[in-house]
């Protein structure tokens, strides 16, 4: 057990950073699954992040006054039962509720999970399991859950946890940390801790935007969403040995990272067209960013800071209470957005039935059918096949209807696109905020 | 690597990649990937209709009429369609704009020759018409030259136009019978209108 428990506590650390963002494919699911509104349902992200921003330093300032295991085992039980719960959860509102409860223990969980890492593999080797168990969590986290929406449903992203995390509760216990008695104590360190945040924010546009666009603006199933979003983790993975290339200082590759976010956020907001193909090279350059700066940016937070896990409480608070600003501050500009396309994506289809090659009175009832699909989209893209479904069309006119039909959807799909556009700007503009934290002058200290 | 190469190597790897990439999308028209914006309606375009007789001349009337009356209201054709099929009472600077848009209509397509003859759509006409058998059986045994002299469909058009009541007409858009229903009627007093005026003219 003992030679299992400290991988066991990595991929326990991995699971719960992947929860920031692991449900974000699923949230089509969820809307439907629940009966609820996109506005609700960002609430299954946000109160994660939240609860888990909010809580990780007073957590972390707790441990470094109790016994680690027995705490880290607890908040890891904690994880695993309310892991299972969000899977049972009847209601989005018992969902939530679940994900706060998922939060507090997921915090108790990365705190103590560092502690038993340095334990075991030492100070040096232990903060970088646990950064870079992160890092994948982070990265690999959307992609991970839109596979398994797809190929289950969404409630078996939280049942996969729970036998992880209940083997890594006797791991916990199985290791054997005291509470750290500091050296010194350290003041936060503003700066890596304000660019992770910023970073973070930019981020949560890149994967919760760009996955509800594939989803829900352009139709695509979860599985191919994830496969399409796991351009990010494999371009993260070639951020390391790219700068060793080059060698730069922590610095210059920092601002470089947060240089690429932004370019690939930006060109994510002038996408020419909905072919996934077109969504590859702006997720590049953000899995690069990400894979040069947020491992950087934790080890700059925490490195010969103590308490440790006091720091570390900092950085995990940083990114999720940045998570959590990216969301309040992309949710409502893109709902607002998308409810502006109506318009103008009601105003084209109109153009294209008006003048389809159809017969009039065929015209007249798939008008009347793609009218009931718009007055029922609550708010969301309308699924306008149905209406094709249900217009009774004469054998001659089908192949005229499909064409028309493929016009629509594209009709729906720069309407989509175009929705999205700002908060990918937004987006853009977290990351060049980011870019000033890093190249802004230093004070200077006598 | 020297120090040098070291500071801006992967900056200018970064900035290469991002205006690469950013070059090739706006190149392939990125930014420009949005919903087709409506045409401006005062601007006359090409009407088709898939369908022949009464059913293809009503369609290329309404869908020019429509582009006339969305010209004179200041919207797009697309705006006022979508605005015309939502229930709800009809402003009279609506039904008088497109009462003006059908006739404006009419007259277009007589200039450019699209109006079919009366003798093109009587048997058409006829069978909707409430009209005794023996009468229609008559008309129909006319020849077309004698019902194209009798009946002019510009006139017909025009006659019916002015006798539909618009506002009735769209509140019962989804009552496909009572449309119908309301057109023949309005077209058959029309016709009958227009007879009586030739005659009126004869003597």
């Amino acid at each position: 057990m003992r030679r299992a428990a400290a991988p066991l506590l990595a991929v326990t650390v991995a699971l719960v950073l992947a929860d920031s963002a692991v449900v974000t494919l699923a949230l089509p699911d969820i809307l439907r699954h629940l009966d609820t509104t996109v506005g609700e349902v960002a609430w299954v992200l946000i109160s994660f992040n939240l609860v888990l921003g909010l809580c990780a330093v007073p957590v972390a300032v707790m441990f470094t006054r109790l016994r680690p295991r027995s705490f880290t085992a607890a908040g890891i039980a904690v994880f695993a039962a309310s892991s299972a719960w969000c899977a049972v959860a009847p209601s989005i509102e018992v969902l939530i509720a679940a994900r706060c409860v998922q939060a507090l223990g997921g915090a108790l969980a990365l705190v103590g999970c560092l502690e038993l890492l340095v334990a075991e593999y030492g100070e040096r080797r232990g903060v970088a399991a646990w950064v870079t168990a992160g890092v994948i969590g982070t990265a690999a986290g959307p992609a991970a859950g839109g596979l398994l929406t797809g190929a289950f449903s969404w409630q078996a992203i939280f049942v996969v946890q729970v036998p992880f995390a209940v083997l890594a509760v006797p791991a916990a216990l199985a290791l054997h940390a005291v509470a750290a008695v500091a050296p010194d104590r350290h003041r936060p360190a503003l700066r890596p801790n304000l660019t992770l945040a910023l970073l973070s924010a930019a981020l949560t546009a890149a994967l919760f935007l760009l996955v509800l666009l594939l989803v829900e603006g352009w139709g695509h199933s979860p599985v191919t969403a994830a496969l399409v979003v796991s351009v990010v983790p494999l371009a993260a993975l070639a951020a390391r040995p790219l700068a060793r290339i080059f060698g730069p200082t922590p610095e210059v590759e920092v601002a470089v990272g947060c240089f690429l976010i932004a370019g690939g956020l930006a060109a994510l907001a002038l996408l020419p067209s909905s072919e996934l193909a077109w969504t590859v090279a702006p997720q590049a350059l953000v899995g690069l960013g990400l894979g040069l700066t947020v491992d950087r940016l934790t080890s700059q937070a925490m490195e010969m800071r103590f308490p440790r896990v006091e720091h570390a409480g900092w950085t995990i608070g940083a990114r999720h209470v940045g998570v959590v600003v990216g969301l309040a501050i992309l949710t409502p500009v893109f709902t607002a957005d998308l409810q502006d396309a109506q318009v103008p994506a009601q105003e084209a289809i109109a153009s294209l039935v008006l003048d389809a090659p159809l017969l009039p009175d065929n015209k007249i009832a798939l008008a009347e059918a793609l009218g009931r699909e718009l007055t029922q989209q609550r708010g969301r893209i309308p699924d306008l096949h149905r209406a094709f479904v249900s217009a009774d069309l004469d054998a001659g006119e089908r192949l005229a209807a499909a064409e028309l039909e493929r016009d629509l959807d594209e009709q729906l799909e720069r309407a989509a696109t175009r929705a999205f556009r700002d908060s990918f700007l937004i987006g853009a503009a977290l990351a060049v905020a980011a870019l000033l934290t890093v190249i802004a002058p230093r004070r200077r200290t006598s | 690597m020297t120090g040098g190469w070291r500071m801006v190597g992967l900056p200018v790897l970064a900035l290469v990649l991002v205006c690469g990439v950013l070059g090739v999308q706006v190149a392939h028209g990125g930014g420009e990937f949005e919903p087709l914006r409506p045409a401006d309606p005062c601007v006359a375009r090409t009407v088709t209709s898939q369908a022949g007789g009464l059913d293809g001349l009503t369609e290329r009337l309404v869908l020019i009429g429509i582009d006339e009356a969305a010209c004179t209201l200041g919207v797009s054709r697309e705006a006022l369609t979508l605005e015309l099929a939502q229930p709800g009472p009809r402003t009279d600077e609506e039904i008088e704009a497109l009462r003006g848009g059908l006739l404006s209509a009419v007259g277009r397509m007589q200039e450019d020759g699209s109006l079919p003859p009366a003798s093109a759509l009587v048997d058409e006409a006829l069978d909707n018409a409430d009209l005794d058998d023996f009468l229609k059986s008559v008309i129909r045994a006319l020849p077309a030259s004698v019902i194209d002299a009798a009946v002019k469909t510009d006139d017909v058009l025009v006659r019916a136009i002015d006798e539909l009541d618009l506002r009735t007409l769209l509140a019962n858009l989804d009552d496909q019978d009572d449309l119908d229903e309301q057109v023949n009627a309005a077209v058959t007093q029309a016709v009958k209108d227009s007879l009586l005026a030739r005659l009126r003219d004869l003597f």
